[in-house]
């Protein structure tokens, strides 16, 4: 699989490269949306949520933009994944190409998104007073294992979507729940004794990672994500199988 | 590999089934419904086909509607897989089902030639070596850094055969599009087929265009419900072709 992807490396570029500036074109602002969009977001949040829920973060705001960013990510890959084989059923039609080209360049485009995104929060940390620490070179070892576990998850939703088109709606009703129940707007303190039913889910310990690198410059729970790397890579090569099984079918039950 | 060297592309005993759906459940909420009422027909729409295509032969595919000369033609592009049996091709693989398919059309003519010729496989290297020759048979100068999709569709058309014809493929597999633009145009796509066919590139067309199978192809094969009713050579077969079903 890895030899495909090499050898259609140029098609892999393209699609990336199609994903981030396609999505915005046509649009006054363009890819500058990718900022815009989030920064809205932690807007409304950090107006709304100190009123319901009272935390006791000094910097609520730099506190939320961490965890809005990575699950921002998060979202969109899923959603745009789910969707990918469907939105390309043109060109899986007509043209072979390696399938899997399409949801490894839908989760990196996420990621290239996401990237370009770290300097808010580094604009955030620094106008909050928090500043910068050699934690943060820990960093790339929470961004592969979220971006490993999108691609686990999307290698099997998209493949899926494509035999049961509800699907999509399935998921994207999950995602909207798992915010809920994803500590990115409160701390999973709140929840004392029972905090480790949240972190049953994965996306809270990759964003307690992030919060303990840089909002609390210390060593994330090193357990955990070590955990959530290695159960994101059993997921890949689940879903790289599950796909495998399923990508003859494409052509013809698009 | 070596042993088959010669040979561009094999199929054994190939057998291809569509399920047929009469109302084709693909909601959650018709799987549960409709669980027990299994309104699903297979239809073979290929059955035991075997064939050997020679490195080098230029094949046409003739047949009627629904023989399942383009289901032969997908089958060897991979994009859809045989039911029973085997089809292997050995070699770089280039096909043209539909002109255009996997065109941006926000994209620009140029940006598009980088994009579809990496569907190929080609890299970018690769496709800045070729970008004067696509650009020169499209002779679409003019408008070659304008969206695809203020093109007209003959413009199109041109731009997607001269990226096809240009990927250096071994294996060129063409479902009729010799009609491709104005005549001069069309000559130009004969003329370098023609070229091709003379250089040892393997090609497959599906044409109902018989006199521009006669002149191009040196093998017809005539598929006629899902089977091979006759192989040979392209003038005796097509006259038969004609006889039957003309």
């Amino acid at each position: 699989m890895l030899k495909n992807l090499y050898q259609y490396r140029e098609l892999f570029k393209s699609n990336v490269k199609k994903e981030i500036r396609g999505k915005y074109k046509g649009s006054f602002l363009g890819v500058l949306w990718s900022f815009v969009n989030p920064l809205l977001m932690t807007l409304v949040y950090a107006i709304v949520f100190p009123f319901i829920l009272k935390s006791g973060e000094p910097h609520y705001v730099t506190y939320i933009v961490i965890g809005i960013l990575p699950w921002n990510f998060f979202t969109t890959v899923i959603s745009q994944g789910t969707f990918t084989f469907l939105s390309n059923a043109g060109i899986i039609k007509k043209v072979y190409f390696p399938r899997e080209i399409l949801p490894v360049s839908v989760a990196t485009s996420g990621l290239v998104n996401f990237i370009i995104c770290i300097p808010i929060i580094c604009v955030f940390l620094l106008c909050s007073g928090i500043g910068f620490s050699w934690y943060m070179l820990l960093l790339p070892l929470v961004i592969i294992a979220e971006y490993l576990l999108l691609l686990g998850i999307i290698f099997i939703t998209g493949s899926i979507n494509v035999y049961i088109r509800d699907f999509e709606y399935i998921v994207n009703f999950f995602v909207t729940m798992l915010f809920y129940a994803t500590p990115v707007l409160y701390s999973s303190e709140l929840f004392g004794d029972f905090a480790w039913i949240l972190r049953l889910n994965p996306m809270t310990i990759i964003i307690e990672s992030y919060r303990h690198i840089l909002y609390y410059q210390q060593f994330p729970n090193m357990f955990n994500l070590i955990g959530i790397l290695v159960i994101s890579i059993l997921l890949l090569i689940f879903g790289i199988f599950v796909f495998k099984k399923l990508e003859k079918g494409f052509a013809e039950e698009l | 590999m070596s042993t088959n060297g010669k040979k561009a592309i094999i199929v054994k005993d190939l057998t291809k089934s569509f399920k047929l759906f009469y109302d084709k459940p693909s909601t959650l909420k018709e799987r549960f419904v409709f669980w027990n009422k299994k309104k699903v027909e297979s239809r073979a729409v290929l059955e035991h086909i075997n064939l050997t295509i020679d490195k080098g032969e230029t094949v046409a595919l003739i047949g009627t509607n629904g023989s399942g000369k383009s289901t032969l033609l997908k089958l060897m592009t991979k994009i859809i897989y045989p039911t029973h049996g085997s089809l292997q091709t050995n070699g770089k693989l280039t096909s043209l089902l539909e002109l255009g398919a996997g065109f941006h059309p926000d994209f620009s003519g140029r940006e598009n030639i980088y994009f579809n010729a990496s569907i190929f496989g080609l890299t970018k290297k690769e496709i800045d070596q070729r970008i004067q020759d696509i650009i020169d048979f499209s002779e679409l100068h003019d408008y070659i850094d304008s969206p695809v999709r203020t093109y007209s569709s003959g413009m199109y058309m041109r731009l997607a055969f001269s990226i096809a014809i240009n990927v250096d493929a071994d294996i060129l597999l063409i479902d009729e599009i010799l009609a491709v633009g104005d005549q001069h145009f069309q000559d130009k796509c004969f003329e370098k087929l023609t070229e091709l066919k003379n250089s040892d590139k393997t090609i497959v067309i599906v044409s109902h265009n018989l006199d521009a199978i006669k002149n191009l192809c040196n093998r017809a094969i005539w598929i006629y419900n899902g089977q091979i009713r006759m192989d040979g050579d392209p003038i005796e077969v097509i006259d038969e072709y004609l006889k039957v079903c003309g």
